[in-house]
């Protein structure tokens, strides 16, 4: 019997919402999408719960509609700059006297890896599993292997406590129940950066419209992942305040006229704002455009370049830079991203066999959520659902949903 | 005092037809403040004094104002703060009479003072407060350091709070949009001589509205009613025009006006001073426009101030100054003796709804009083409504400006434009 699973992304400019069927030989399909302008949520967190809410519910009515199944569950994507990520790491002696690897002896280094509480009004949001040691030698399944210490690390996301029960109220007002909470940027990432990528090293930039998410994958692990609050809207802010016109106008110069980097061929250009030449309507130099423009996403990565210090290895980041989001169909943005972090960086593009419809960076997000949320994420010889309620479960205490059976 | 043998040339309006009773100061504190000072163009009021106040007996020595006033000798032996706003803001609580007795009879006093450095910074608040408490109407002109001199800009920042306090109006200058100022190729000097010549015509508008008589006039009561509450943000432009289209092109310079479009401006005003000054030429017809056109665009209530005024000297050239202020702090009550914004709205007709303060969360509750107040005009008041709840919209998503909390990564709040920041200009 096919199943059917649903994915929701609170956007700071769209809230989406994605049905998806997954087959019985475990091909995923498609079957309902729908987004709604939000405008309850500012640089990626919720401001304003109605409409925030209201975005979200419209949009899962359409998704169901579209799809003429209903959802019971849903996998959720979170994100925000209160969300802050810090490596955990554990260990554990091979108990047995054969010195044969035993899933106890992982779950032993899980445990104690998981051991940190997070602070007081905080609570982990993800936790993601990075390469098992076996006495220093990466392994993929140790289970069965002989060794004498097992070292294993979770990249663990902690979040106000506030922020996430606001995203989880959202859903749970829909009477929904949110089966797992993923990070934007490794929904995004699992999206736009293929297994062979990640194990190759890869950083995938996700520029939405209110916050720029980031994920960095070494070894095809993930090494480090950060929010950063700034996104498209600050580049309409910007030109708004520096153009000095009216805010939809500033979005309409940025998607129309908008380039990072500046082209000879614009100078001495001007655009009209409004377009229609009447009273109020005035150009301005495409140059003055994308002066604005360009100093926004070139301090972007650099302070991406100030975040990621250290962690960018040539030898470890042979994939290059992946850039996608909203913000990212900006003409120019991957030259920035090369020239600031020095490294290739290019537009990510969807793998093959996705609704050319759905295709588009915007969607990088909420697509991921349905991929990650298939892919078995557990300890070797464990069951997925054993691992979820491990630190799920946790989380359903806290925020007061009931435990799944 | 007065300096008319000066500057004989430079001004709009001539001292004749002067309306006596009200008397105006202008107070430039610590070194930008007095630079101010002594850049100001239209000293021929005849009720305007000058007063320079410093601790630096050095730099009080060169300013060309009037009346100085040296404070602080006994901490600082004369020389300058060193940027410490917490011994200047010490040493003048110590010399409260003396300016208390400065301020003696003022009606309206204008406060120059650049807040990143410790005089200015430290003791324009107390000035404020005391000038506040001597029931005159005070107007903040507050230059603000460069937001990459970060200890001196969060510095700044605190003082602008402070001085919000107590002043009725405060127009921060940031010197990040001061560059923006001018043509493509100005240098730094000229912005800052722009910005310097901008201020002192928002002082003239306010001295003329006050003290001369005009074509459409306003006087003192006017604009002490629309002012007379604490200070929210404040928005302050001015524009120029010249020739046959000249108030066209003035409307259009305002609108174009950087210091109208700084992060922390709102451009919905709760009370809002508009001052066009042109010569014989200037048409009623085209004034009634602008002024439509200006209210427009800045969402103004209640409160509107329009004087007009005529000077033969102006030719065909037309200036138009705008002053607002939005009462963001509604809820707070003043330090002193001045209604509250509630109480100045609760007297005046309720011919429209009230808009206690399109930046206040608490609408809903002003909505809920007018409706049933007014269900007769049910149609207007959906429409007046429309409008509430667009600009409402416009001000959240326009700027960051409303979000409680700050956006700031390594010193630098990520949500003022970066251009500004980084001190790009952007000729347009």
């Amino acid at each position: 019997m096919s199943k059917i699973i649903g994915a929701v992304e609170i956007g700071t400019s769209k809230a989406k919402a994605l049905i998806g069927e997954v087959a019985e030989n475990g091909t995923l399909n498609v079957v309902g999408m729908a987004s709604r302008p939000n405008e309850g949520m500012r640089k990626g967190e919720i401001v304003d719960f109605r409409k925030a809410a209201a975005a979200v519910h419209s949009a899962l009515e359409d998704a169901e509609k579209m799809s003429g199944t209903t959802v019971d569950e849903v996998y959720l994507a979170q994100t925000g700059s209160h969300l802050k990520g810090q490596m955990l790491r554990g260990s554990a002696s091979v108990s047995s006297s054969d010195n044969r690897v035993d899933v106890t002896d992982l779950q032993r280094a899980a445990e104690e890896a998981k051991r940190r509480k997070p602070d007081d009004g905080r609570t982990y949001v993800h936790h993601v599993r990075t390469p098992i040691l076996l006495d220093g030698r990466v392994v993929q399944d140790p289970v069965g292997m002989f060794g004498s210490k097992i070292d294993l690390g979770y990249w663990s996301i902690d979040g106000d406590d506030q922020a996430i029960k606001q995203a989880l109220h959202v859903i749970s007002n829909y009477s929904l129940e949110v089966k797992d909470l993923i990070l934007s940027s490794i929904a995004s990432s699992t999206m736009m950066a293929g297994p062979d990528l990640r194990r190759a090293g890869t950083l995938v930039i996700d520029m939405g419209a209110g916050v720029t998410d980031f994920a960095l994958y070494r070894q095809g692990f993930v090494a480090c992942t950060g929010v950063i609050p700034v996104g498209g809207d600050h580049v309409t802010g910007d030109l708004s305040m520096g153009l000095r016109v009216l805010e939809p106008y500033a979005e309409k110069l940025k998607i129309e006229h908008g380039k990072a980097i500046s082209d000879p061929m614009d100078e001495g250009e001007d655009v009209w704002i409004i377009g229609n030449k009447t009273i109020g309507d005035r150009s301005i130099p495409r140059k003055a455009i994308t002066d604005v423009i360009h100093v926004r996403i070139a301090e972007l990565f650099e302070i991406l370049s100030k975040e990621l210090e250290g962690l960018l290895d040539p030898d470890e980041l042979k994939g290059g830079i992946l850039l996608t989001g909203g913000a990212s169909l900006l003409p120019g943005v991957e030259q920035i991203a090369s020239k600031i972090l020095g490294f290739n960086a290019r537009r990510a593009s969807f793998p093959t066999g996705i609704d050319s419809e759905l295709a588009q960076p915007e969607n990088a997000t909420v697509l991921g959520l349905l991929h990650y949320g298939l892919e078995d994420h557990g300890l070797p010889g464990r069951k997925k659902e054993e691992v979820e309620t491990g630190f799920l479960g946790k989380f359903r205490k806290i925020v007061g949903l009931g435990v799944q059976s | 005092m007065s300096q008319d043998n000066l500057f004989p040339k430079e001004t709009n309006f001539s001292p004749e037809n002067e309306i006596p009773g009200i008397r105006a100061k202008i107070i430039g504190i610590g070194g930008a403040g007095l630079s101010l000072v002594d850049g100001l163009r239209f000293d021929n009021f005849q009720s305007v004094e000058h007063l320079a106040v410093d601790v630096d007996s050095r730099a009080l020595a060169d300013s060309i104002a009037g009346e100085k006033l040296a404070f602080g000798r006994r901490h600082t032996r004369g020389m300058g703060t060193g940027g410490e706003h917490t011994l200047a803001r010490k040493a003048m609580e110590e010399e409260k009479d003396v300016i208390r007795k400065k301020l003696e009879g003022v009606d309206l006093v204008f406060l120059l003072a650049g807040l990143g450095g410790g005089t200015g910074g430290g003791a324009a608040p107390v000035i404020a407060r005391l000038a506040r408490e001597a029931g005159a109407l005070v107007f903040a002109f507050t230059p603000l350091p460069f937001s990459w001199e970060k200890s001196r800009h969060s510095m700044a920042e605190e003082c602008l709070a402070d001085l919000r306090k107590f002043a009725n109006a405060v127009i921060p200058l940031p010197n990040d949009s001061l560059l923006q100022m001018g043509g493509a190729d100005a240098t730094a000097l000229e912005c800052f001589a722009e910005a310097g010549r901008n201020v002192s015509m928002g002082i003239s508008a306010i001295c003329a509205l006050v003290f001369r008589r005009g074509m459409i006039d306003v006087d003192f009561v006017h604009l002490r009613k629309a002012f007379n509450r604490r200070a929210g943000r404040t928005l302050f432009g001015y524009g120029e025009g010249d020739g046959e289209d000249a108030i066209r092109q003035a409307v259009r310079e305002l609108l174009l006006c950087p210091m109208l479009h700084l992060p922390d401006v709102s451009k919905a005003a709760d009370a809002l001073l508009i001052l066009i000054t042109g010569g014989t030429g200037m048409g009623m017809a085209a004034l009634q426009q602008v002024s439509t056109e200006i209210r427009e665009e800045f969402k103004a209530g209640e409160h509107i101030v329009f004087g007009a005024h005529v000077d033969e000297n102006m030719g065909n050239r037309v200036q138009i100054t705008v002053l607002g202020a939005t009462d963001l702090e509604a809820g707070i009550p003043t330090a002193d003796v001045a209604p509250t914004a509630k109480e100045v709205i609760a007297v005046l007709p309720k011919s429209k709804v009230a808009h206690s303060s399109k930046l206040a969360k608490e609408k809903k509750g002003s909505k809920l009083k007018t409706v049933p107040a007014q269900p007769r005009n049910k149609k207007k008041d959906d429409l007046d409504q429309n409008t509430f709840e667009f600009m409402e919209a416009e001000n959240q998503r326009g700027i960051f400006g409303d979000l409680p909390s700050r956006n700031i990564y390594a010193g630098e709040d990520l949500d003022v434009p970066a251009y500004l920041r980084r001190g790009v200009k952007i000729s347009i």
